[in-house]
C-alpha cells in the first residue's frame, strides 16, 4: 500500500494537522458499483461543505468506474463551486485504476507538471 | 443500499461456460513444443475475463483459482515456464474443475473445496518449480523486471518499423457497468495487444445531485499500437457487445503513410488533452503474433442473448399462427362472390408470408453442430492418453445447423459413439503397423444435410465389428438360435439390443453393455435413426439420421372414417389406389401388397386404431407406402386430403404415450389430428410378422 509520499502518485496531499473529522472521507477498501449508491450518499454529505474536503483512500484495494466517475463528479462540483478537496492518502490500487481509466488529471492525480 | 447483482448471474455462468470452451479448444490447438503466442494470449484473456466477473459477482473462490490458473498462464506467455504436456494436463484439468466450480455456483451447491485446493497447489508448483528453472536461462536475454514502454520501445526489434497504431472510440451504453462488464478489464485485454494509451471524456458526466451512479457516463478514446489485427483487438469487446459502442479505425499516419521516426506522437484526434506519459496503462512488450498468425473467429456478426424461453415462446405463438392460417383458409373455401377471389388470394399471400416466418423462427433454434463437436477434441486425447493409443481426429461439417433441442441431446450418444471407437475400435499402435496401418489412428466425425434431415456419421479406421464373435455372444445369451445364421446387418443389429456387450474387460470408459441400445434409443427419441456399415480391418461408420427441428412437421393428412391422421411427409413414398384383389393373404405375415415388384405388408389403420372405416374393400381407398427404419409398409387409409404443415403437441406431456403416434396437432378447423410414428408403426408390424 502506498502512501500519499509515493512520487508517482503525485496526488494532493494537504496539511494532517486541524482537520476536522467530519471533513474526511474514508474510503473503504471494496469501492465498486456495489456501494456505488451508498458512497454516492456520502458525497452528497460532503458537497455542500464550505471547508476543505479530505479524501482519505489508503485502504482502497479493489476501485472501479463507478466509484472513479463519482469521484470526478464530486471534485468537479466542488471546483465549479471553488470548494476545496485534498487528497489525504491513496492507495496504490486507485492511483493504477485513475491511470489505467485515463481519469488521473480529473481526479487531481496526475502528477505535477 | 446496493444494486442486486444477482439478476446477472445468469448472463455471467452463460458467458463463462462459453468462454470455457473456447479456452479448452485454444488450449488443444496449442503445440506443446512451440505454442502459438497469440493462442496463450486467447487462453490468458479467457481466463482474465472469468476472474474478473467472478470478482464482480464475489465468487471469490473461482476469482481465487482462476487467478492462480492466470499467473501459471501469464509465465508461459512470458516465456518464464515451459508449455509442457504435464502443465498442459494441468491447464485443462483446470477447466474442468473451473467448469465445475461455475456449475455448483449456477446451483447454489457448494464444490468441493479439497479438489480445488489440490488443483490450486499443484499449479502453484508449477509456476514456481518453471520460473526457478527459467530464471537463469532467461536471465541472459531478458530483463528481470517487465520493461517499461520506452524500454520496450528502445529494445524490440521492431523498433525500426514503428508498430501500427489504432484508435479506438469506447462508448459505454446504460447499462454497462450495471451488468458487471467493467471498462478497466476491457481496457487491460487490450494493453494485452501492445501499448495502449487512453484518454477519458468527462463532458457528461452530470452534477453529483443527477447522477445515477450505476450508469456510465465517461467516453474513452483510446490510442494501441500493436501488431494485432482489427478483428483481433474487437475480441475483447465481444464479452461488451451490445453494452456499448465502440469503433476501431487505423490511425492514419501509421497504417497508410509511409514510416515516421519511432517517436511519432500519436494522431491528435480526441478533444480533450492528449494523454500524458504517465496515463498510459502499464506498457507492456509488443504483442509478438506473427502478423500471418491465422484470424481467430471469422465473421463475428453482432448478435443479441435471447433465453430459450422466449424462442420457444415464439414458436408457439407461430404454431399458432400457422393453425389460424390454415383455419382461415378452410373458411375461406366456403365463401363464396366477389370478393371470394381477392380473399383468397389475400390469403394465400399470408401462407407465404407465414412459412417465411415460420422458417425464421426456426432459424433462430438453428445452431452450428460445431458446438456439439466442440467436446470431443478434448475426450479425444484424454480417452486417448488413458487408452495408451494415438488418435487422430478429423472434424467436418462443423457449421450444419440444426435444432438446439436436438443438438443437445445428440451429444451423449455422439460420446458413447466416439468413446466405442477409440476403446474398441482403433487398436493399439503395435497391432496398427502390425497390419499395415499407421500407428496414429483416425476418427472421423462428419455432419451434413440431406433433404430435410441432417446426417452425422462416426467413422474410425480400426478393426471393424467383429462378426463372429458378436453372434457368439449372441448365442450364447440365447439371442440367436444355435442353427440361425443371420446375415451381417442382422448381426450388427444385435448390438444395440439392452446389455449387449462383447467387451473382454469392462471399463469404465466402454463396455459395460449400455451403451449402444441407450444410443439408439436416444436417437429414436429425438425421431432419428441410426445405421452401422463396418469392414473387418477397415473400420466402422455409424451414420445417424435426424430431423432438423422437432416443434413442426410437414405432414399429408389422410382419414379413416371421420377421423384424420398426420402422416410424415418424409416418410411417405408414395400413395396408390390397388385394384381388388391386389392383396394377398400370408399364413404367418398377414396381408401383402405387389409393390413395384417386392411384397410391402398393409397395415389397416381402421384395424390398428378401432375406428370405423368408411369402407373396408382395398379398391375403395388409397394405400400410403411409408418408409422407416430402412422397411417399408402400405398404410390403408379411407382417403388422402391435403398437405400442410402441423404444429407438434406432445401426446406424452398432455395425455401419455400410445404405441404408433408420435403427437397430435390441432387442425383448422380446430379439431385433433394425431401424427403417426411411421417406425413405430413399422416395428409393430415386424413385431406381429415374427410372432
Amino acid at each position: 500500500m502506498s502512501t500519499g509520499s509515493d512520487k508517482s502518485s503525485a496526488a494532493t496531499i494537504g496539511p494532517t494537522a486541524a482537520i476536522k473529522p467530519d471533513a474526511v472521507l474514508r474510503l473503504p477498501p471494496q469501492c465498486t458499483i456495489r456501494d456505488a449508491a451508498q458512497l454516492l450518499g456520502q458525497l452528497l454529505l460532503h458537497i455542500e461543505h464550505s471547508s476543505p474536503v479530505y479524501i482519505d483512500a489508503a485502504q482502497v484495494e479493489r476501485v472501479d468506474t463507478a466509484t472513479l466517475q463519482l469521484l470526478v463528479a464530486f471534485l468537479h462540483d466542488r471546483k465549479v463551486e471553488q470548494r476545496a478537496v485534498v487528497w489525504l492518502d491513496c492507495s496504490d490500487a486507485l492511483l493504477r485504476a485513475a491511470r489505467a481509466l485515463g481519469l488521473s488529471r480529473d481526479l487531481a492525480l496526475a502528477p505535477a507538471g | 443500499m446496493g444494486i442486486d447483482l444477482a439478476q446477472f448471474h445468469e448472463a455471467f455462468f452463460e458467458e463463462s461456460f462459453e468462454a470455457l470452451e473456447s479456452m479448452e479448444a485454444s488450449l488443444l490447438k496449442l503445440d506443446v513444443g512451440a505454442p502459438d503466442p497469440e493462442v496463450i494470449n486467447t487462453v490468458f484473456r479467457v481466463a482474465h475475463s472469468i476472474k474478473g466477473g467472478a470478482g464482480m459477482f464475489n465468487f471469490s473462490d473461482i476469482a481465487s483459482f482462476t487467478h492462480t490458473c492466470e499467473t501459471l498462464l501469464d509465465g508461459v506467455r512470458a516465456g518464464r515456464t515451459r508449455l509442457t504436456t504435464a502443465v498442459m494436463d494441468l491447464l485443462l484439468k483446470s477447466v474442468d474443475v473451473m467448469r465445475e466450480m461455475l456449475r455448483a455456483a449456477q446451483r447454489k451447491e457448494s464444490f468441493d473445496p479439497q479438489k480445488v485446493a489440490d488443483l490450486q497447489f499443484d499449479l502453484e508448483v508449477a509456476v514456481a518449480k518453471n520460473d526457478v528453472a527459467a530464471a537463469p536461462a532467461l536471465a541472459a536475454s531478458a530483463p528481470a523486471a517487465p520493461p517499461s514502454a520506452a524500454q520496450a520501445a528502445a529494445a524490440a526489434p521492431a523498433a525500426e518499423a514503428p508498430l501500427p497504431e489504432w484508435q479506438i472510440s469506447v462508448k459505454p451504453l446504460e447499462n454497462m457497468l450495471s451488468r458487471g462488464n467493467e471498462p478497466l478489464a476491457l481496457f487491460a485485454a487490450l494493453a494485452e495487444h501492445g501499448e495502449l494509451a487512453v484518454t477519458a471524456s468527462v463532458e457528461e458526466v452530470p452534477p453529483l445531485a443527477k447522477i445515477d451512479p450505476h450508469r456510465c457516463y465517461v467516453h474513452w478514446m483510446l490510442s494501441l499500437k500493436s501488431t494485432a489485427s482489427e478483428q483481433q483487438i474487437a475480441e475483447a469487446f465481444e464479452w461488451v457487445e451490445g453494452d456499448c459502442d465502440y469503433r476501431i479505425t487505423p490511425a492514419a499516419p501509421a497504417q497508410a503513410a509511409p514510416p515516421k521516426g519511432p517517436t511519432a506522437a500519436p494522431a491528435a484526434e480526441p478533444p480533450s488533452p492528449p494523454a500524458p506519459a504517465a496515463e498510459a496503462a502499464a506498457a507492456r512488450p509488443a504483442a509478438k503474433a506473427d502478423a500471418a498468425a491465422p484470424a481467430a473467429n471469422a465473421g463475428d456478426a453482432g448478435s443479441i442473448r435471447v433465453s430459450v424461453g422466449k424462442i420457444d415462446e415464439l414458436i408457439n405463438t407461430v404454431g399458432e399462427v400457422v393453425i389460424t392460417q390454415s383455419m382461415l383458409a378452410q373458411l375461406c373455401a366456403l365463401v363464396e362472390g366477389p370478393s371470394a377471389e381477392q380473399l383468397r388470394s389475400g390469403l394465400a399471400q399470408l401462407e407465404r408470408n407465414v412459412r417465411e416466418l415460420h422458417e425464421s423462427v426456426m432459424r433462430v433454434r438453428m445452431l452450428p453442430i460445431g458446438f456439439a463437436f466442440s467436446r470431443f477434441p478434448r475426450l479425444v486425447r484424454d480417452v486417448a492418453q488413458r487408452l495408451g493409443k494415438q488418435i487422430d481426429l478429423k472434424l467436418t461439417g462443423e457449421q450444419t445447423e440444426l435444432d438446439k433441442t436436438v443438438l443437445e441431446r445428440i451429444g451423449d450418444p455422439l460420446v458413447h459413439l466416439v468413446r466405442n471407437s477409440i476403446d474398441h475400435g482403433i487398436e493399439m499402435p503395435e497391432e496398427r503397423v502390425a497390419a499395415g496401418k499407421p500407428a496414429a489412428g483416425t476418427v472421423h466425425l462428419e455432419a451434413f444435410h440431406r433433404g430435410s434431415a441432417i446426417i452425422i456419421e462416426v467413422s474410425d479406421d480400426g478393426r471393424g465389428l467383429d462378426c463372429d464373435r458378436i453372434l457368439a455372444k449372441a448365442r450364447s445369451r440365447g439371442l440367436v438360435g444355435p442353427s440361425e445364421t443371420p446375415g451381417e446387418e442382422a448381426i450388427f443389429e444385435l448390438i444395440f439390443l439392452p446389455g449387449f456387450s462383447t467387451a473382454e474387460q469392462t471399463t469404465d470408459l466402454s463396455g459395460r453393455g449400455v451403451g449402444m441400445d441407450v444410443v439408439r434409443r436416444n436417437i429414436k427419441s429425438l425421431g432419428g435413426k441410426i445405421d452401422i456399415r463396418s469392414a473387418r480391418g477397415r473400420g466402422s461408420r455409424f451414420t445417424i439420421s435426424l430431423p432438423l427441428t422437432l416443434a413442426i412437421v410437414d405432414g399429408q393428412s389422410v382419414c379413416v372414417g371421420c377421423e384424420t391422421y398426420i402422416v410424415p411427409l418424409v416418410s411417405i413414398v408414395e400413395s396408390l389406389q390397388i385394384k381388388a384383389g391386389g392383396v394377398n393373404r400370408l399364413s404367418n405375415a398377414g396381408e401383402v401388397i405387389s409393390f413395384r415388384g417386392d411384397y410391402l405388408p398393409l397395415l389397416r389403420l381402421h384395424e390398428l386404431f378401432g375406428v370405423e372405416p368408411r369402407s373396408r374393400a382395398i379398391h375403395e381407398g388409397l394405400v400410403v407406402v411409408v418408409e422407416g427404419d430402412g422397411q417399408r409398409v402400405g398404410l390403408f387409409v379411407d382417403d388422402l386430403r391435403g398437405q400442410q404443415q402441423v404444429v407438434i403437441k406432445s401426446l406424452e406431456t398432455n395425455y401419455g404415450h400410445v404405441p404408433g403416434i408420435s403427437g397430435a396437432t390441432i387442425l383448422g378447423d380446430g379439431a385433433v389430428a394425431l401424427i403417426l410414428d411411421v417406425p413405430g408403426l413399422i416395428r409393430s408390424t415386424s413385431r406381429r410378422v415374427a410372432a
